[in-house]
């Protein structure tokens, strides 16, 4: 599913955010990526979804080549992925429904197949009371949940979530978990960077802790590990 | 398709100010560009016409005899080069003048009966190189007031044309930048205002010309809409404008309306939406990376 081979990532101003990073995580994987702060979480998912290129190494994700694919392949690559962000990036203008279709629509899925899919996420996430609301209307734990809905509306094999619950309290972060174990447990793939050491501790998922550019530990059933 | 459309209209209005600054100014552009080029191939047009009847025009000394006209004929007849040699007295040079006039020859009348102007022989050569020595060699002959030739005027008109053409070139290239340079503004606010929405849709998978479409079909209407204002005044004072040419001055051979201002009506029309999208491609490049 995603396939890291030696890679690095030095930014063009020198500084090192990953250096020799081998791993590999199978499909239907839950994944937390842990570390203190500038450790290299950020860049790591990162490439996933190439935002960043890495410096060196292959790294392979649902079988595309990030460091070799061309620009043009970029779209089609991220049809197959679903990205969360920690401050939501809903679109303020556009309803809940709205703010999920628009996933759809601007990759050109035909109409009636949008409106099944959009229902059917918004069920999923709990929000199937709230669609014509805007997300000004809305708690940040339901904002985040209409992020969720949009990176999942289009079925991708993997979802990758950079601090979903960073912006939210204690109980609100963990009905976000609660939901993206739902959708992990429909065989997608979930690779999150966090800072959340209860949510990780409880969880008991793989964990992949970064320091300094370099992984220091992967461990099935895993705990944070840090004092956050 | 749909979709590029109605985001592309939303952009429109939501700019408003904006949206009409482009146009104004494309359609300013376009407009001189579009007088300029009238102005051009009318002159073209009237060099060429002049240059095609190039002949030389010999007025004969007033009061010259019957017989001392004919030898002056027959010794120009003599040059070699000539090829016809025409005599026009005085009264049928009047009356063709008269008729070059149109309805303005009510002017003639506060001549009364005399008529100022001279007999005259007009003088056809072989080649238009001929011409300059051709007329030197006609000059000094006696009975000969003085010999002319219409080149002079083509070669003022040439040069007319030459001078407007350069300078409208600059103005045009000048305009042409200012035009673009307000619709690729017009559209970096509009991408800048929605460059969230950009954001997530790379995100999700859009393809770069998925992002692109209505941004450029933004500046295309721009770029459109400022052109057809251009074509819409430079036709209607075309009209008008020759309209009053064949009142006052129907001698000036003017192109008519139809069909040169479909075509240049055309020309304005694809350079406008050119620029239009140019402008938007320029944003999108610098802006967004799309």
């Amino acid at each position: 599913m995603i396939q890291m081979t030696d890679v690095s990532k030095i930014y063009s101003n020198g500084s090192v955010a990953l250096s020799n990073v081998t791993i590999y995580i199978e499909k239907g994987d839950f994944i937390f990526v842990v570390g203190p702060s500038g450790a290299g979480k950020s860049t790591f998912v990162k490439l996933i979804f190439r935002e960043e290129l890495p410096t060196t190494g292959d790294l392979i994700v649902n079988g595309r080549n990030i460091s070799s694919m061309e620009p043009d392949e970029v779209p089609y690559l991220r049809r197959g992925l679903g990205i969360v962000f920690q401050d939501f990036r809903l679109l303020p203008n556009k309803t809940v429904y709205d703010n999920v279709a628009f996933a759809m629509e601007v990759i050109e899925a035909p109409r009636r197949e949008i409106q099944k899919r959009v229902n059917n996420v918004l069920d999923l996430v709990g929000l199937k009371q709230k669609t014509r609301t805007y997300p000004s209307q809305l708690s940040g734990g339901e904002q985040q949940r209409v992020a969720i809905a949009r990176a999942i509306v289009n079925n991708p094999l993997v979802v990758i979530a950079d601090e979903p619950t960073g912006n939210l309290d204690p109980d609100t972060s963990w009905e976000i978990m609660k939901i993206f174990e739902r959708i992990n447990r429909t065989g997608t793939t979930i690779v999150m960077a966090t800072h959340d050491k209860p949510v990780v501790d409880a969880m008991k998922r793989r964990v992949i802790a970064i320091e300094k550019g370099r992984i220091v530990r992967d461990q099935e059933k895993g705990v944070y590990g840090y004092e956050s | 398709m749909e979709y590029f459309v109605r985001e592309s209209l939303a952009s429109l209005r939501h700019n408003g100010l904006m949206s009409i600054a482009s146009i104004t100014t494309v359609a300013l552009s376009l407009l001189i560009l579009g007088m300029f080029l009238v102005m051009v191939l009318n002159l073209n047009n009237m060099a060429s016409a002049l240059e095609s009847q190039v002949q030389i025009s010999v007025y004969l000394q007033d009061g010259l005899s019957d017989y001392d006209t004919r030898t002056v004929g027959t010794r120009i007849a003599g040059i070699p080069g000539v090829t016809q040699v025409t005599y026009v007295n005085k009264d049928e040079a009047l009356s063709k003048f008269k008729q070059r006039l149109g309805d303005q020859q009510g002017i003639l009348n506060a001549l009364g009966d005399s008529n100022p102007l001279p007999n005259a022989f007009e003088v056809k050569v072989d080649t238009p190189d001929e011409v300059k020595t051709v007329t030197a060699a006609i000059s000094q002959f006696s009975g000969v007031e003085n010999a002319r030739f219409g080149q002079e005027v083509v070669a003022h008109l040439f040069a007319l044309t030459r001078m407007v053409r350069i300078f409208g070139l600059v103005l045009i290239i000048f305009l042409a930048l200012a035009a673009l340079f307000i619709i690729s503004n017009t559209i970096r606010i509009t991408v800048f205002a929605r460059r969230k929405e950009i954001g997530i849709m790379k995100y999700v998978g859009a393809t770069d010309w998925f992002i692109r479409w209505p941004f450029l079909i933004e500046g295309m209407i721009l770029g459109f809409g400022g052109a057809l204002i251009a074509v819409l005044l430079l036709t209607k004072s075309y009209g008008l404008f020759t309209e009053q040419v064949y009142q006052s001055l129907a001698f000036l051979p003017i192109i008519p309306q139809y069909p040169f201002l479909t075509n240049i009506s055309i020309i304005l029309l694809v350079v406008g939406t050119v620029i239009g999208a140019l402008g938007s491609t320029i944003s999108l490049r610098r802006f967004m990376q799309v």
